[in-house]
């Protein structure tokens, strides 16, 4: 495994893990944008664009986009959360950097207004299909009330009523801001000539415009406010908890991740043990979410309306227990093997390699190699456990909770 | 190598990598129930993990968590599935403890309750998830009584079901006469093979009896739900995996609406803009099989939606282009290759050859056999009597008055 980055002059970093012996290999170009970086009317404008890349260039239209992709046999789609936009595709070696360069003309996009408006229904029919998923409703709006006037309580959707206002012209104007090169970090890994895919960087790329590129970064706790919402037609009580953590710039992330395993993985967790295991509701998973200068853990719970009171009664001692007593040593080293497991499991495919590849590098300006996060998760102690949760208070959550109107 | 009992065990030694994984699949799924116990699978799925062998509910679990051991299980129609993933230094002992699950689980009646409470409350979050729902009821009109009874249960059999009952039934579940054992990864085959042997060596004695099928429900079903979008679900019948039209059917149902370049994708949603999520998948199971699909649309786009996914079934009938042909190829090759990455799914597709083929299939053929697909190969099953009858499901305010009608007629 070898490691090697090169910085365009325009402020383009590609970075590349090359395994020889892997069958495959990933691409993904990683843009420093997303829903925290928008204007309360560009609300929804950083999704909506990663949508419109796949719409083609001055000399490629949407279906010789996809077309193009699936003859290589691509596995390629994007995603956009709070602060990223996240363009990838795993592909066989030979069509590398085929793969390559494709995202790389993508990354300048026509934005042509007729496909903005064929799109912009597609952008309306996600948000319709997301309101029909109560399980991200719920999130979503517990991260909403939790960030408050914090940026990273944008939704990364918008609303109907913003994208049914967004004009092409706005989105172009978002685009020159956002995706300049030194905004950008293409990460590739797996199986592929390094120096080959600089080549085609440097002749693809190098006349990007870098632009001043901004985002305000601050720590937020929480709200901490609670709300009941009703909705017609469902049937189980879906309750999500908000609390604050640490950043990924924190060293502290590898214990608040084994932490969130402690209390809230899908088996043998606090949260099981309390909640699934007599029943009282069928999921309670915990996760966290370390971000740009803030982070938060984020629970999810599932239950039957008529144990609404009960979960949240249960959840309390939970944190109570632990906020008194910390965890436990047996704890601790069965969350490290689950931990370990699911390490060892993604780093042997290049396409579950990456977004690890590229995150560091966007959040940490760093290379860390496997064995690093390996001995990160080993020598994470109990005592550094419970220092975390006396420094971030589990009590201090936010709560939304979504479920069918009381009989 | 097969055990005295009937176990088959496959193993797949893997260079370069630190993991390892494994698959049970034993035959008799929830279609191998008798009536009145829908359900009853998924119920002892979790019963089973409450105390095994030496060790009592809280114990097992531990057990299996201090090897961080990443653990799956399933109910299908034709059998259960139980798989894990892990560091390789712990696979041993990851078997030892499924020895002991499947083998001695204590099932003890005062933990039974549980166990049904949560297939129960399972059961009721479907109703909070559309797709998934339409899919559940479309398999179920789609295949062949008892074959797409739902795996998750019906409420009034949940109901019924009593301890003793679930545990006389663990004997037509768990057909270890016709059962796999697969694994995949870092792993010494012959230090595996004598494990196995002596965890697995003497399982009882349990033959697969099948119900016979009855006719399928068919024609168009709708539930009413006040969400945002219509959910639709759609299926027809394909010849299943074992057929020698198999690659011919899987390249069809790229083109139609696999990727995003698919027919489907294209005319659906990049030209009208009608849905966010459209796409059909290939879903088989020993004799029958389906091309099914899906589409999410707002109320007012739904008989457009479902006009032009029908219209798009109707022109593959007319064949498929060189391009589309070479494009379906390569990422059919493609998945191949990068599905051989993962050791889990290594060990599944293992144990999934075996049940369905009753052997496994090197890569090598299936690489030439896909190569060998032409535009002529694919046509003569679309000349076949393909996409004749539909099943249809739609979850949403209104039902699609096309379909009603052509019902009532």
């Amino acid at each position: 495994m070898q490691f090697r980055h090169v910085q365009l002059k325009n402020g383009l970093t590609l970075i590349g893990e090359i395994n020889p012996n892997a069958q495959s290999a990933a691409v993904g170009f990683f843009v420093r944008t997303g829903s925290r970086d928008e204007t309360p009317s560009l609300s929804g404008v950083s999704h909506f664009l990663e949508h419109m890349l796949f719409k083609g260039t001055e000399d490629l239209s949407s279906v010789e986009v996809n077309e193009a992709f699936d003859r290589l046999g691509a596995k390629f789609n994007a995603f956009t959360s709070e602060e990223n936009t996240v363009y990838y595709a795993a592909v066989l070696p030979e069509f590398f950097s085929a793969a390559v360069e494709l995202w790389c003309r993508l990354m300048r996009p026509a934005l042509r207004t007729d496909d903005f408006d064929v799109e912009k229904k597609v952008i309306l029919e996600e948000i319709a299909m997301y309101k029909d998923l109560p399980e991200f409703q719920v999130i979503d709006q517990a991260r909403q009330l939790h960030f408050g006037s914090h940026p990273c309580a944008n939704s990364v959707l918008g609303t109907e009523e913003t994208i049914g206002n967004l004009t092409a012209e706005q989105m172009r104007d978002y685009f020159s801001r956002r995706y300049a090169p030194n905004n950008l970090v293409a990460a590739c890994c797996g199986r592929f000539d390094f120096d080959q895919t600089r080549r085609l960087i440097e002749r693809l790329c190098s006349a990007w415009e870098p632009m001043e590129v901004g985002r305000t970064l601050a720590f937020f706790e929480g709200t901490g406010l609670q709300k009941r919402q009703t909705q017609r037609g469902l049937t189980c009580e879906h309750i999500c908890l908000m609390s604050p953590s640490v950043s990924m710039q924190d060293p502290r992330r590898f214990a608040a991740s084994l932490l969130s395993v402690i209390i809230g993985d899908s088996t043998g967790s606090r949260f099981f043990w309390a909640l699934v295991d007599p029943a009282v509701a069928d999921t309670a998973v915990m996760h966290c979410e370390a971000m740009d200068g803030v982070g938060i853990l984020s629970s999810y719970i599932r239950c039957p309306t008529e144990n609404r009171q009960k979960v949240l009664q249960i959840v309390q001692n939970i944190f109570d227990e632990l906020k008194q007593n910390g965890i436990s040593e047996n704890e601790l080293t069965a969350a490290k093997n689950k931990v370990l497991s699911a390490i060892t499991l993604e780093a042997e495919r290049p396409m579950g390699r990456l977004v690890s590849l590229g995150f560091n590098w966007i959040y940490l300006k760093s290379y860390r190699p496997v064995a690093e996060d390996v001995q990160a998760v080993k020598s994470v102690t109990v005592e550094q456990i419970n220092q975390l949760i006396r420094d971030y208070p589990l009590e201090k959550f936010t709560q939304v909770s979504i479920g069918p109107e009381d009989s | 190598m097969t055990l005295p009992g009937g176990l088959t065990v496959l193993v797949q030694p893997v260079s370069g990598v630190e993991s390892a994984s494994f698959a049970f699949l034993l035959p008799g799924g929830s279609a191998a129930l008798p009536d009145g116990c829908c359900g009853a699978a998924a119920v002892l799925n979790d019963w089973l993990f409450r105390g095994a062998g030496p060790y009592n509910s809280r114990r097992l679990v531990e057990e299996l968590d201090s090897i961080g051991l990443h653990r799956q299980s399933s109910v299908s129609p034709e059998y259960l599935f139980y798989g894990g993933s892990l560091q390789s230094e712990n696979l041993f002992r990851a078997l030892e403890l499924y020895a002991d699950i499947l083998l001695r689980p204590r099932l003890q009646e005062d933990l039974f309750e549980p166990s049904r409470q949560l297939a129960l409350q399972e059961l009721e979050a479907l109703d909070d998830d559309p797709r998934q729902k339409v899919s559940v009821c479309l398999y179920e009109r789609f295949y062949p009584d008892p074959l797409g009874r739902p795996c998750a249960g019906k409420e009034e059999d949940l109901q019924q079901l009593t301890p003793p009952q679930t545990r006389a039934l663990k004997e037509r579940l768990f057909a270890w006469s016709g059962a796999v054992l697969s694994a995949a990864g870092k792993i010494d085959t012959h230090a595996f093979l004598r494990h196995i042997e002596t965890l697995f060596g003497h399982t009882p004695a349990c033959q697969e009896c099948p119900p016979p099928p009855q006719a399928a429900a068919d024609g168009y079903h709708h539930i009413p739900n006040p969400g945002a979008q219509v959910h639709i679900g759609f299926m027809t019948k394909v010849p299943p995996c074992d057929s020698p039209l198999y690659y011919s059917v899987m390249a069809a149902c790229a083109v139609l609406g696999g990727g995003m370049s698919s027919r489907l994708f294209t005319e659906v949603r990049e030209k009208r803009g009608l849905c966010y999520a459209v796409g059909t998948r290939y879903h088989s199971l020993r004799s029958f099989a389906g091309i099914s699909g899906y589409a999410g649309t707002t109320p007012d786009k739904a008989e457009e939606t479902l006009s032009v996914i029908l219209s798009e079934f109707r022109r593959l009938r007319n064949g498929i282009s060189e391009d589309e042909l070479l494009r379906a190829k390569t990422g059919l090759k493609s998945t191949l290759i990068m599905q051989n990455e993962s050791t889990s799914a290594r060990a599944s597709r293992l144990a999934a050859d075996w049940f369905y083929l009753k052997r496994v299939r090197p890569l090598e053929e299936i690489r030439r056999a896909i190569e060998s697909l032409t535009t002529q190969t694919v046509q003569e099953f679309l000349d076949g009597p393909f996409s004749q009858e539909f099943t249809f499901v739609s979850l949403g305010p209104q039902p699609l008055q096309s379909l009603q009608n052509q019902q009532e007629s």
